[in-house]
């Protein structure tokens, strides 16, 4: 039996479109966007989280210890994979994969940053086994050390990666196997490991894993930064202790230097830094979640492919649980005489959706070159203006998550007591409704989040569109508002098929 | 070096000798209800081929060597929902790198909709399935995995810990023979100073 959560109901939609209307408004009347002053409040200055921000920072233990859980929790869930049910409600692997840490974790990326990569438990283990030790600095000899060679050094890896994973979770239907989970997990570790005992650092990390390079791209919108204290304590630094480590703490595994850090991107909020900093001068801080995106971060090439196949595979996410969607890839596969699980239909359908923005993308940066007075090369504004995509991506992926979050994760306790799902029966049409019927967070306030998520990823973007047209004209041209009539299109097109996919109701998953 | 390739081989025996417990292929599972039961069937699969959509179920999800199975089809038109009504080949093949002959299962007529076809295996092991139909002039055929008793002992862990274990070994294998070779360049370096 199929069930579907209801879409965002009209009112909340209409809200969201008269706010949307009036903040376009403003920013196309709105003569200049010249950078402000910034704002930022050290963790340690707040209440409950400035102790935890302390004690982390003052001993590697709690971090180790969360290691442990994490890592505990991981191998529960190749355990139960492997040797549970194949009932995927029922199934540890399955509900704590795909239905709470998959949703959750894009959650948590907006008030964490990239905490998550500092206790992954595919990274601690590939470290434990490679480096053979808990937290201390390894002996060099532990891994090969090779540099990444050179084609490699990029996040096409990474892209790669997230579009098999989304492939094999929406079209192979991973995310209902218990089985296959765990299969998949098990892989990861083998290859973080192989990464980790060939290359340097955490090579891995930086240019292959598609969950960390989702949550350092999504990184740039959060809440909360790892930054220096004081700029010119490290402006004075000579021992670059944040860089090249000391006796005991590992340097940054992503070869980062503190003191020129503009962007969260490849950060693996290990601590590594916070504990080698003689000065004691690198802290977590508050900060305002758009700064990074519009103006800190730099434009590359294959960073700006990786932020538009975000923003093709979450929209695809949303698109392959929706009732059409299934009507039209049974209908596609008539055509094509596609049988059994319709693994190429599905997979011609998502190399569609994956395309057709990106395509959409690049005719408007085109337009976008042909308006602008200054000669720019086709790639830098295109990589320039990528930025646009994150926000669009990041909302809706939140708001999407959130549905699966509040309306399936109910029963995850029950699932907890017995992960592998002994002498258990697959969820009764009355525990579905119950579930349907009972979210974790009243419906009202699911959709005014929903709403008000959309609504901020379009003013987001809108603020990037806006700061990054007016540097690509490097003060060679008077500032016209149609220069961003291209990049305005694009984000109301993204934005409104993203609030209607959200309208539509949606297959409930397990 | 000899008494590492020992430990290697110890590990791998050991890893191998872990019970590894049936899991499913697809689908649900039979908590030992009786194969007339109306409860959700063992194992279920469904999928489209043509213009039909086709819903194929086995009993028991893992059905013993020598024990009485059954697979039951039931396939409806995509376009308005009629079922099939003619006559469907159950055959069966080893699923494995060396398969061997197909065999004929059986050839049955519909019983309220459903094709019906009971099987014995007296091997363990991976089979398909095969079911074929004709409609419109057009052959149908479609395929299932079906697996006869317990996995193989050697699974995905016993894999997974066998590859890490390689590559650890090539990694410490490799630093030792760089680590001896620079202290050769440096005594060979000091001898000629």
């Amino acid at each position: 039996m199929t069930m579907t959560h209801p879409g965002l109901p009209d009112s909340w939609l209409w809200i969201a479109i008269v706010i949307m209307s009036l903040a376009l408004l403003w920013v196309m009347l709105r003569k200049t966007n010249r950078a402000s002053v910034e704002h930022f409040i050290s963790v340690e200055k707040i209440p409950v989280a400035g102790l935890l921000a302390k004690l982390f920072a003052a001993s590697p233990w709690p971090l180790l210890i969360l290691k442990f859980i994490s890592v505990a929790l991981f191998l529960a869930v190749i355990s139960a994979g492997l040797f549970g049910t194949p009932i995927p409600e029922r199934n540890l692997a399955t509900t704590l994969t795909w239905t709470v840490w998959w949703a959750g974790l894009i959650i948590t990326v907006f008030f964490l940053g990239s905490a998550w990569c500092a206790v992954c438990p595919w990274d601690t283990i590939a470290s434990w086994l490679v480096k053979r030790r808990l937290w201390r600095r390894a002996d060099a000899s532990a891994s090969l050390g090779l540099r990444v060679p050179k084609a490699w050094r990029n996040v096409w890896p990474a892209l790669l990666m997230f579009i098999v994973l989304t492939w094999l979770e929406l079209g192979v239907g991973v995310t209902t196997n218990p089985y296959a989970t765990a299969l998949l997990s098990l892989v990861m570790i083998v290859l973080a490991t192989v990464y980790m005992a060939v290359f340097e650092g955490k090579a891995f990390c930086k240019h292959v894993c598609p969950v960390g390079r989702t949550v350092g791209f999504y990184a740039q919108l959060s809440m909360v930064e790892l930054r220096p204290r004081h700029q010119q304590t490290c402006a004075g630094c000579e021992t670059l202790e944040c860089y090249h480590g000391t006796e005991e703490v590992e340097p940054c595994p992503t070869n980062l230097v503190m003191g020129r850090l503009t962007q969260s991107t490849y950060c693996t909020s290990c601590s590594a830094c916070t504990m080698s900093c003689p000065h004691d001068n690198v802290g977590w801080r508050v900060r305002s979640p758009a700064a990074e995106a519009i103006q800190h971060a730099r434009p590359h090439w294959d960073e700006a492919w990786f932020m538009l196949g975000l923003l093709g595979l979450t929209t695809f996410h949303g698109i392959t649980m929706m009732e059409v969607w299934e009507q039209a890839l049974s209908g596609f596969a008539q055509v094509i005489g596609d049988s059994g699980q319709l693994i190429m239909s599905f997979s011609v359908g998502m190399l569609l959706v994956f395309a057709i923005p990106i395509i959409f993308y690049a005719v408007l940066i085109k337009i976008t070159q042909f308006l602008i007075p200054v000669g720019i090369d086709f790639k830098q504004l295109f990589s320039n203006l990528a930025f646009i995509s994150l926000p669009l991506a990041f909302v809706y992926h939140l708001a999407h998550n959130l549905n699966h979050l509040v309306r399936e994760s109910r029963g995850f306790t029950d699932v907890l007591m017995n992960p592998m799902g002994r002498d258990s029966l697959p969820l009764s049409s009355q525990e579905m409704h119950m579930r349907h019927m009972n979210p974790l967070i009243s419906e009202q306030l699911l959709y005014a989040l929903q709403a008000g998520l959309m609504v901020f990823g379009f003013w987001l973007a809108l603020q990037i569109l806006q700061r990054r047209t007016m540097e690509s004209l490097k003060g060679q041209s008077e500032w016209r508002s149609h220069y961003l009539v291209p990049g305005v299109i694009f984000i109301i097109s993204v934005t409104a098929f993203n609030l209607w996919l959200l309208v539509q109701p949606m297959i409930m998953r397990m | 070096m000899q008494h590492f390739i020992k430990i290697i081989v110890i590990s791998l025996i050991w890893i191998s000798c872990f019970p590894a417990y049936a899991h499913h292929v697809l689908g649900r599972p039979s908590y030992s209800l009786g194969e007339d039961s109306n409860t959700p069937p063992s194992m279920q699969v469904e999928t489209q081929i043509g213009d039909f959509y086709v819903t194929y179920m086995a009993f028991p999800a893992f059905p013993k060597p020598n024990e009485q199975g059954r697979v039951n089809l039931y396939a409806s038109r995509i376009d308005n929902g009629q079922p099939f009504d003619g006559k469907v080949t159950f055959k069966v093949n080893d699923d494995s790198w060396f398969a061997g002959e197909e065999e004929i299962l059986g050839v049955q007529n519909v019983d309220d909709s459903v094709f019906r076809q009971g099987f014995i295996f007296q091997k363990e092991g991976d089979y398909i399935i095969t079911a074929e139909f004709e409609s419109g002039g057009e052959p149908y055929i479609i395929d299932f995995p079906l697996r006869i008793g317990e996995p193989a002992p050697l699974g995905p862990i016993g894999i997974t810990v066998g590859i890490l274990i390689f590559v650890l070994a090539v990694v410490n294998v490799m630093q030792r023979k760089r680590r001896f070779q620079l202290k050769a360049q440096r005594a060979h370096q000091d001898n000629n100073t």
